[in-house]
């Protein structure tokens, strides 16, 4: 087993598999929770990549996911679009402001760029509680559903294997690009900026790639969160979940991909087990988790695998 | 080194003025095929301006630097090293994240050809073209003796094995121009002919050498030619043997560090800048 596993392609086959076949063995509150582990690991590995790889210290990586979500349920509702039109004009959408951000915030480095991507982020929610019809107000957008797909209705476990689809997706996307010249040239502006550029890497055009990709990849998330409960509404891309995404990927490990989808998976856990037990205090557990990562393991769990790996193999 | 008559680069009335103080002031040279040409001076002669100068970290008061004809000045960094100029920084400036391999492949991005279109769809060509600059890597590692270090962390080399894989990362780019800022500064006297044995490999490769140093007694023997800056001004240029005995260079040494032999390896020049 261990040794077919070892074939690259054999893994993706059972990684999908695996995750395809959870949705129906699950009980319905157990399969929302497993969709919205998905849609957060979705969103973790692409931040990971924005922030965790190419250094921007961006906050704005949640409200692109929210910019998604709204775009395609107002032009699927409000606009007539059909299904296929209104993703894509949703994802360009996304792409286009994420590209003025990014042309904006190439100058901004570190906590000026937290800074200016919290206010666009903001300034987003401030749109969708002042959007009036459009955006449903302070109420948010309700009483849609996903489209039927070729007069196919697609729904429950069937549902959770777009959000399968778009994870992994987003996943193969961001490991090809990591292994190639981009990818080097992303981690080396992250570490050096003056020495990547002296190596011939265009900074800025780098910069603006990363951010707009990465904003279009949680937009796509998103879109599919928007029909998980067939409702949108301003708190849920407001600032909590906007620093949510930022500590998964800071638990986990930040620059790895692996470290990304365990954070995730952690912090959405430490939720969904605390809360049903200890109520609001879940919010506690989730804190001495960060501190403590933040404190004792700044390279995060995969750094502490790592760690405990290299004692072992020196051991033998 | 025979066929030195065509002229790569050509400076002109290079000037850089910070305030009231001028840094470098009208200074011409001429960086030829093939060449190693030292640049030379005592602390505060305007070398590490110079090197800024043209490696495109300043913008530049007056002058022209130019590269077979096309002026340079004004190019940001990248565009400057996607001409083929490449660089190594004085205080070792290593991508820390990374492993020694990658770090010499990101040297080698202005080599890449393929898009992120081909690399995400994992084209045949995008492939080859990854496995071929990964060859070239290990092929520098081996080149400036980092062999055993290729997967190691850049965090865990000495500042000597830094100053290697800088110039391993530079020559990824395939430059046809180096440019050393002062690379002896730091090193042991081991590490320093080591070094010395590594440019002489990469200036028989056909690269020409641009050494920017203060250390006399590691460039003389190196250089095929000699510039000397005294505040900001050249006051000489030619063969190393006849710099070695110019009365203006003996002068400007004598009254800055007590002569020619004691301004080696000190390294620890002000700049005027970073």
């Amino acid at each position: 087993m261990g040794a077919a596993l070892s074939h690259p392609w054999l893994r993706w086959v059972a990684g999908i598999v695996a995750l395809s076949i959870i949705p129906f063995v699950l009980q319905p509150y157990e399969l929302d929770l497993y969709r919205k582990m998905l849609f957060w690991v979705a969103l973790a590995i692409s931040y990971n990549f924005l922030f965790g790889i190419a250094g921007q210290m961006a906050l704005s990586h949640f409200a692109f996911a929210g910019i998604g979500a709204y775009t395609v349920v107002i032009l699927l509702t409000q606009a007539d679009f059909g299904l296929g039109i209104a993703v894509v004009a949703a994802l360009l959408l996304a792409a286009i402001l994420a590209f003025i951000v990014s042309f904006a915030a190439t100058r901004l480095e570190g906590f000026y760029l937290a800074l200016a991507t919290l206010a666009f982020a903001q300034l987003l929610t401030v749109v969708l509680n002042e959007g009036g019809s459009l955006t449903g107000g302070t109420g948010g957008l309700t009483s849609y559903s996903f489209p039927a797909v070729f007069g196919v209705k697609i729904e429950g476990p069937w549902y959770a294997l777009v959000m399968v689809a778009v994870m992994l997706g987003t996943l193969a996307i961001l490991l090809r690009i990591d292994r190639s010249w981009f990818g080097r040239a992303c981690r080396a502006i992250r570490d050096n900026t003056e020495a990547a550029a002296a190596m011939g890497v265009d900074v800025a055009r780098t910069k603006i790639i990363v951010f707009t990709l990465t904003s279009v990849m949680a937009a796509a998330a998103g879109m599919v969160y928007a029909f998980f409960d067939n409702t949108v509404n301003p708190p849920v891309f407001g600032l909590e979940n906007a620093f949510l995404v930022l500590f998964m990927v800071i638990v986990g490990g930040s620059g790895s991909h692996a470290g990304a989808i365990i954070g995730a998976v952690l912090l959405r856990l430490t939720q969904d087990i605390l809360e049903p037990i200890v109520g609001h205090y879940h919010a506690l557990g989730f804190g001495v988790v960060v501190v403590a990562a933040i404190l004792f393991q700044p390279k995060g769990l995969i750094g502490a695998w790592d760690a405990l790996r290299a004692r072992i193999k020196a051991r033998k | 080194m025979s066929a030195m008559d065509k002229t790569l680069i050509e400076v002109r009335g290079l000037t850089k003025n910070f305030g009231g103080l001028t840094a470098v002031d009208g200074l011409d040279f001429d960086l030829k095929e093939g060449e190693v040409l030292g640049l030379i001076g005592p602390n505060g002669a305007g070398k590490s301006t110079t090197f800024n100068l043209l490696s495109g970290g300043y913008p530049a008061s007056a002058g022209s630097v130019r590269l077979e004809g096309v002026e340079m000045l004004g190019l940001p960094p990248h565009r400057i090293a996607a001409r083929g100029i490449m660089r190594t920084f004085q205080h070792n400036m290593p991508f820390e994240g990374m492993s020694v391999a990658d770090n010499v492949l990101v040297g080698a991005h202005t080599t890449m050809r393929s898009g992120l279109i081909p690399v995400l769809l994992g084209a045949g060509a995008a492939r080859a073209e990854e496995r071929k600059a990964r060859e070239r890597a290990d092929e520098l590692i081996d080149f400036v003796g980092l062999g055993e270090f290729r997967d190691a962390e850049v965090t865990t080399l000495s500042f000597g094995q830094g100053r290697l894989l800088e110039t391993a990362r530079a020559l990824a780019g395939e430059p046809r121009i180096m440019l050393f800022d002062e690379p002896a500064a730091g090193l042991t006297p081991g590490e320093c002919d080591r070094l010395a044995e590594i440019i002489r490999g990469i200036a028989a490769r056909g690269i020409s050498i641009l050494l920017i140093e203060h250390d006399m007694r590691f460039l003389l023997p190196l250089a095929d030619r000699v510039v000397v800056l005294n505040f900001g001004r050249k006051i000489a240029d030619g063969a190393p043997d006849t710099i070695r005995s110019d009365p203006a260079v003996v002068d400007a040494y004598l009254g800055e560090a007590g002569g020619v032999g004691a301004a080696a390896g000190s390294g620890a020049e002000p700049r005027p800048h970073a």
